[in-house]
């Protein structure tokens, strides 16, 4: 078991975020989550990752507990992470922004630019290397979100709507990319509204509403389970009615 | 191409033009007291020192992007520093220098470790409340003389102050070279300015980092106000810490340009330069402080990237210029 | 001395209460703001100096004058604070002072270092209120900030626009998302609070004395009244005035008056360090 959360609970105020949350990760499985906004999948990223302090319960990877950890030290255990909204550093170019995380591991320049180099390879960025965050695309970020990730060699990768915004054709690309990552003997969580993707990624699925854990099966069993339908899959569809 | 901005490009190595006009520049400046009179000497003996001060603040406030609106404090703590080991311990200036040094050091970090934890705003009123403090302190304790100050041993030689402040403004400029533009350090500190919770998640110890980075940024003030302290010889709360010292300090790194490596020394330059010539023309005046209010205006309005911004736009080319003119009237 | 520093803390209220607005609508400290008192004084010093009568009628002018200063001063920090600007709070930290630099320098540079003073037909006049002996113009100055106090809080949270402006100073993000023009609300905002600020000038100019340097004491008053109270939440600012009064007379009082501006800002700093939103933890 790579990853593990004991009853985590999180709450803002009287808004309970995450609520008692268990989830289990197995070593090499994808895991997606989904839940309709709001649900607390950003939220338990941010309680796995140490950016929140969580109000109680406990986060275990590879053995070891992690809940009380700052959030460098965990990155620094194997726990690479993307966000939601691309929050690269803007005023350095898309090599430096990867050479930051090549620097976890060395204090050499160039070992962390060779590094850098390769992983930006890895993602279809080299070409843009030298390009300034400012001047690149949604799609650019994205992967740049990736790559920031993946220099720093982790163990477990979160993956937070890493499909959002982008276009099929695109996110066709992301999914080969993931599946890629996957056979190099990574650990991934996805937290996506794209079923699809969450269909032809995930070993297993979680669905979260209000914070709670509401379902956790096989893709195919999940999309005929009655209370997701209910809680999210049909809220979707009444909403595009 | 997307145009790339020289100050945050560590990885590019400079032209051996640039190195040519640095040694160049470093001649003159070893040259410069032979043809001056006392007065100028003076006066570039001041430009260097603020040259200095402006860069000490940019590694906080430039590359880490955490304005300290306190800075002053540690100038003058060094000022005292360097007057209370000479005057009380009889023990020599050197020390006082590496006193003052360490004790500007360590109060950043010990006021740094809750402070940091601030942001924005936050932060800048803390610092700003912390240097008032400071300020008042020293007015009150004894061993600092209060508000009458403290009259330290008299040392007239203006070269060797000259030489002094031009090695201690060196050494902040090559500090800055070697661990900002050149190191894993500078990019974690960039990293911290431009996103602090993405560089934790890429295993950036920030707290380290930022405290690191203040107690550097405080390091040279300390020093700086030492010399100060021991060449004007008379030294009271308002002259080392006013708070025209810390004002000066932003506003010659905002003109110059933040997080660049020589912006500060620009700003420096032309705002002491201004304030001296000024003086020299008018008199005892307080003129140049409406230059310098609309000027740091003006940059934070039109020219967030201060001087140098301007020069490596080279909108001083016609072709640029017209372009950016009709650029901005078209906004 | 007790009474004194409520007096005081009374009018800081006044001008903490706008203040405390800028923050939480525009996201900026407005490091001028005691520039802005400065000028109120002057305004209302060389009105009465060509005009005659007395200060108090020139109230509501000064108030119409620095109400349109702040709003054709706003588009430029808008400009300072918006748009695709690197770090727009430090940018407006900076901007405001190099403004209150701007202000200061002038201010010096046109009345020079001279202390000045507006005299009213309060001025040496007092109350006797049973066993105290108050200065009527202290009192006045009092009534004056509990009714522009009264008047601001009846704005904010009776009329409609008030509790916009409120809602968008805890909240800019959700405002803005509910489809308010944050920036316009950031004009009115800020010009209310110019004309309110300069306003109390003319009280504090007549109650004290008034010199190009002044500023700086009110800024730090404001200050402290704001961090105090939690940026951004209006209610705690008269708490925080109070305190700020009490505060000053204590330390006045029994530890001497020379340790006033240091209790001030130790104060600040602790109250920062231990709890950033404010006494209440209200801020935003």
């Amino acid at each position: 078991m790579l990853l593990q959360s004991h009853d985590l609970t999180k709450s803002f105020g009287g808004l309970v975020a995450v609520n008692q949350l268990s989830l289990k990760v197995e070593k090499g499985t994808i895991l997606g989550i989904i839940g309709p906004n709001g649900s607390g999948k950003t939220t338990f990223f941010n309680l796995i990752t140490g950016m929140l302090p969580s109000d109680s319960g406990k986060v275990i990877f590879n053995g070891q507990e992690i809940t009380k950890l700052r959030p460098h030290r965990i990155a620094r255990l194997g726990v690479g992470r993307t966000f939601q909204i691309p929050a690269p550093f803007s005023k350095m170019t898309v090599l430096e922004n990867v050479m930051v995380s090549a620097f976890l591991h060395t204090s050499s320049m160039k070992t962390a630019k060779k590094k850098a180099e390769e992983v930006l390879k890895k993602v279809g960025l080299d070409e843009k290397a030298d390009f300034q965050v400012l001047n690149v695309t949604l799609e650019d970020r994205k992967r740049l979100e990736l790559a920031r990730a993946l220099a720093i060699e982790p163990i477990l990768l979160l993956l937070d709507e890493v499909m959002s915004g982008l276009t099929p054709v695109e996110v066709k690309s992301a999914i080969n990319l993931i599946k890629q990552m996957h056979h190099q003997g990574l650990t991934i969580i996805v937290v996506e509204h794209v079923m699809d993707v969450i269909l032809s990624l995930c070993d297993r699925v979680a669905v979260l509403d209000y914070g709670r854990k509401i379902a956790e099966d096989t893709p195919q069993k999940i999309v005929n389970h009655p209370e997701v339908i209910r809680a999210y899959l049909g809220e979707r569809y009444r909403a595009r009615g | 191409m997307p145009l790339k901005n020289a100050h945050t490009q560590p990885h590019t190595s400079a032209p051996s033009w640039r190195w040519a006009l640095l040694g160049l520049a470093l001649l003159i400046a070893f040259l410069l007291p032979w043809p001056l009179s006392p007065l100028w000497i003076r006066i570039a003996t001041e430009v260097i020192m603020w040259a200095g001060l402006a860069q000490s603040w940019n590694i906080i406030g430039g590359y880490t992007g955490y304005l300290s609106f306190g800075h002053g404090a540690f100038f003058g703590v060094g000022a005292y520093m360097t007057g209370i080991v000479m005057l009380h311990l009889g023990w020599p200036f050197a020390l006082g220098l590496l006193i003052s040094g360490i004790a500007a050091a360590l109060m950043a970090v010990i006021i740094g470790y809750p402070t940091l934890r601030l942001r924005g705003a936050y932060f800048a009123i803390a610092t700003w409340a912390f240097g008032e403090m400071i300020r008042q302190i020293a007015t009150i304790l004894e061993i600092t003389g209060g508000a009458f100050g403290m009259q330290l041993p008299s040392y007239l030689n203006l070269p060797f102050f000259y030489y002094l402040f031009l090695l201690v403004t060196g050494l902040t400029y090559l500090t800055t070279y070697l661990l900002l533009e050149r190191s894993p350090f500078g990019y974690k500190l960039l990293a911290i300015r431009e996103h602090e919770e993405a560089a934790e998640m890429v295993g950036v110890d920030t707290v380290t980092i930022k405290i690191k980075a203040f107690a550097l940024s405080a390091f040279f003030p300390g020093v700086l106000g030492g010399i100060y302290a021991y060449w004007v010889t008379y030294i009271h709360p308002d002259s080392v810490l006013g708070a025209q010292l810390t004002d000066f300090m932003v506003v010659m790194a905002f003109l110059g340009g933040i997080g660049s490596l020589w912006g500060p020394f620009l700003g420096a330059v032309v705002v002491q330069l201004v304030n001296r010539v000024l003086w020299l023309v008018w008199g005892e005046g307080t003129f140049y402080l409406i230059i310098i209010g609309a000027a740091i205006c003006t940059v934070v309005l039109f020219i967030p990237s201060g001087i140098i911004g301007l020069l490596q736009s080279r909108i001083f080319l016609p072709g640029t210029a017209w372009k950016e003119i009709r650029k901005k009237v078209k906004w | 001395m007790l009474i004194d520093g409520l007096l005081i803390g009374g009018l800081i209220i006044v001008v903490g209460i706008g203040f405390s607005l800028c923050f939480g609508v525009m996201h900026i400290v407005d490091f001028a703001v005691g520039e802005w008192v400065m000028l109120g004084a002057y305004t209302g010093f060389i009105l009465v100096r060509y005009f005659g009568h007395d200060p108090m009628i020139y109230l509501p002018i000064v108030f119409l004058i620095f109400c349109a200063l702040g709003w054709a001063i706003y588009p430029l920090i808008y400009r300072a604070v918006s748009g695709k600007r690197h770090n727009p709070v430090l940018m407006g930290l900076v901007f405001t002072f190099g403004l209150s630099i701007l202000a200061k320098g002038g201010a010096l540079s046109v009345w020079g270092y001279h202390i000045q003073s507006i005299t009213t037909w309060l001025s040496g006049k007092s109350l006797a209120l049973g066993p105290l002996t108050i200065p009527a113009l202290r009192f006045s100055g009092f009534l004056f900030g509990i009714l522009i106090t009264l008047l601001l809080m009846l704005f904010l949270y009776k009329t409609r626009l008030g509790i916009t402006i409120r809602a968008t100073a805890q909240d800019r993000e959700m405002a803005n998302l509910l489809g308010t023009d944050v920036r316009k609300v950031g004009a009115l905002v800020y010009s209310l609070y110019a004309g309110v600020t300069g306003m109390s000038g003319i009280l504090i100019g007549a109650l004290f004395s008034i010199h190009a340097a002044m500023g700086v004491k009110y800024c730090t008053m404001a200050f402290f009244v704001v961090v105090l109270a939690g940026m951004g939440y209006v209610p705690g600012v008269i708490i925080a005035g109070l305190i700020l009064g009490l505060l000053q007379s204590f330390v006045g009082v029994y530890i001497g008056g020379r340790y006033n501006l240091l209790a001030l800002f130790m104060v600040m700093y602790g109250v920062l360090l231990i709890t950033p939103k404010g006494i209440l933890r209200r801020g935003i």
